[in-house]
């Protein structure tokens, strides 16, 4: 459109209550859409922070793994079938189980799960776990999850001010030695970390044999499929060996499939453009129908069709455009807050910007195209 | 001089026309014919009803012809497609009785906007040349002003810029001082001609008012959607004022 004069911004923004109206409307199913994924999306990378930070491209998990909190423990004995391949550097044995914790300053009983590694090799990718890992080697000493929901009592709080903090786990008297990051998620409200040694005399029912994961760091330059293929048949059927993104996978295939998490969220993101494309179809309709004397004027003067369609779809970008970013802010503030209250992983993810950017564009779009049909009735005749 | 051998602009025969179909069929031009010729200022009279308006959007391409011979411009009308209607109305200035500005315009955005109907017209052009008829019609002061802070006749007047500004091979006025005071009326109607006077520009204007008339070259007379009287004005303007009386 040879457009000198920006007659479509220039009609839209003549009114100014009904631009603001329409921006808000916008705005409101932007910010609703951005949560509705955002958690979403939240809720299912939380379920898998453990998964994703294992130090190794491949995992062994029982042949029966459903999701974290039900797992089978399968032999060590296993991975000793592998350990002599040459393209394998380390395995690293994860024992991992929902625990009761004592909150040591009401009494109440809480689940936090409970992962024992080896204390000389990090077989999970932490911030400063690593360094930690001596720590751990203390009898009763664990790492604290400092992502935990409230509810296991003001630990991190008292541990910063120097407070010893020794509860109850499983009615064995425990000794916080450090801090870590794990997160939680849908199932599980916080996380510790203890050594081998402790996590069994925590877990009286298990034993040191068996484990629930074997994680597999291979060296560098490693053909990982091909190894994943050729350790399964060494491994047998009891067990499954997973890339560690297969892991992940299978993890949320568990989520997917058991809750409604993605029906309802994506139900809800539904609902957010429906609300939009209404706001913006009953302003750009009511804006047509008050403006059709002066599309018909401009239709006698020998303005086409086209000219008045790109007129009323340039006013819906723009609406489209001006209660995107507004809508983004204002998700980005509710992140920041709901992170804090809920410690899920919520992110403004470039991405999903771009995809909600397509959507509120798209949602405009269709809604001036249905206000576009009233603008097919101004009659140029009925101007004389 | 006007009554000239050049081929006539506008020009009409046999033009019939009705509203409705069936039982409520009623027709409203019964068998009209005229010519306009170059540089003519015409005025089209007569009472409420007798179809000055319909013969008018017939003439601007707004309604298809039904019957008859219609050419303006060149085009002949009868059997028309839409885009050549299009095309002849971009090379008519219209003149509504209402101003029909558009209200969340300038003056000058008003008048400006018409070059989006002409590409050929540089931005910076089309903006010179609106402001430079803008200040013919004496608005050069209030160019900035939106329409809803102009009197009736400063709107009249943006409108008649906006008709005129694009160089238009005909005017077509609608009761351009319906909704105007006698002297508004009259300034506006003086610019109109003085405007198209200096362009050799022809206008056919719909009007009751018998005030104006003296502008006139020729006056069309319809009563009841038949032609009844077609006269220079030189011929006998009293004559006229006794008939509009």
């Amino acid at each position: 459109m040879s457009q000198r004069i920006p007659l479509a911004w220039l009609q839209l923004r003549h009114e100014k209550m009904k631009l603001f109206a329409a921006v808000s409307g916008v705005m409101v199913s932007v910010v609703l859409m951005w949560m509705q994924l955002g958690l979403l999306q939240a809720l299912f990378a939380s379920a898998i922070e453990f998964h994703g930070a294992v130090n190794g491209e491949l995992v062994v998990i029982h042949g029966q793994y459903e999701y974290l909190l039900r797992n089978q423990p399968f032999s060590s004995r296993l991975l000793h079938r592998i350990l002599g391949s040459p393209a394998v550097q380390e395995v690293y044995p994860i024992y991992t189980q929902p625990l009761e914790w004592k909150n040591p300053w009401t009494g109440q009983l809480r689940t936090i799960q409970c992962y024992g590694i080896d204390t000389d090799k990090p077989a999970i990718n932490l911030p400063q776990l690593a360094q930690q890992l001596s720590l751990l080697q203390h009898t009763d000493a664990f790492l604290y999850d400092r992502k935990a929901r409230p509810g296991y009592g003001p630990v991190l709080e008292e541990f910063a001010r120097g407070v010893t903090i020794e509860p109850e786990i499983n009615r064995r008297k425990m000794t916080l030695v450090g801090l870590t990051n794990l997160g939680a998620s849908f199932g599980v409200d916080g996380n510790i970390i203890v050594s081998h040694a402790n996590f069994l005399r925590l877990v009286s029912e298990r034993t040191a044999g068996h484990i629930d994961f074997g994680v597999i760091r291979l060296k560098p330059g490693a053909d990982v499929n091909e190894l994943q293929a050729q350790f399964q048949a060494i491994l047998g059927t009891e067990v499954d060996i997973l890339t560690r993104a297969e892991f992940c996978e299978r993890e949320l295939e568990y989520w997917r499939r058991a809750t409604p998490i993605g029906i309802v969220f994506t139900t809800g993101t539904f609902v957010g453009f429906f609300i939009g494309f209404i706001v913006v179809y009953q302003i750009l309709y009511t804006d047509v129908t008050t403006h059709l004397p002066h599309f018909a004027t401009m239709k006698a003067m020998g303005f086409t069709d086209g000219y008045l369609f790109r007129m009323v779809l340039t006013q819906s970008i723009h609406l489209a455009f001006l209660g995107f970013v507004p809508g983004t802010l204002i998700a980005g503030l509710l992140y920041t807050g709901l992170r804090s209250a809920t410690l899920l992983p919520l992110q403004l993810e470039f991405s999903r910007g771009l995809f909600l950017l397509a959507a509120t564009i798209l949602m405009c779009t269709i809604s001036g195209t249905l206000a576009l049909r009233k603008l097919r009735t101004a009659d140029p005749a009925d101007v004389f | 001089m006007t009554s000239s051998t050049a081929a006539p602009i506008v020009s009409g025969a046999g033009i019939n026309f009705s509203f409705g179909v069936g039982e409520l069929r009623k027709q409203i031009l019964f068998d009209v014919e005229f010519a306009i010729q170059p540089g003519e200022v015409v005025l089209l009279m007569g009472p409420s009803g007798s179809g000055k308006t319909t013969l008018l959007t017939l003439i601007a391409g707004l309604r298809t012809l039904q019957a008859g011979q219609l050419n303006v411009l060149g085009h002949s009308l009868a059997g028309a497609s839409r885009a050549e209607l299009l095309a002849l109305r971009r090379k008519i200035g219209f003149i509504f009785q209402a101003h029909n500005l558009l209200p969340y315009l300038t003056a000058l955005q008003n008048v400006q906007m018409m070059f989006d109907l002409h590409p050929e017209v540089s931005p910076a052009e089309g903006r010179e040349r609106a402001v430079r008829i803008l200040e013919q019609v004496g608005l050069g002061e209030r160019m900035l002003y939106y329409i809803s802070k102009l009197s009736g006749g400063q709107r009249q007047r943006v409108a008649v810029a906006r008709a005129l500004v694009c160089n238009p091979e005909i005017v077509l006025a609608d009761e351009p001082t319906a909704a105007l005071d006698g002297a508004s009326g009259r300034e506006v109607v003086n610019l109109l001609q003085s405007l198209a006077r200096e362009h050799q520009r022809p206008i056919l204007m719909v009007t009751h008012d018998a005030r104006v008339v003296d502008i006139a070259d020729r006056i069309i007379t319809m009563q009841d959607g038949r032609l009844i009287n077609d006269l220079q004005a030189t011929e006998n303007l009293t004559r006229m004022s006794g008939i509009h009386a």
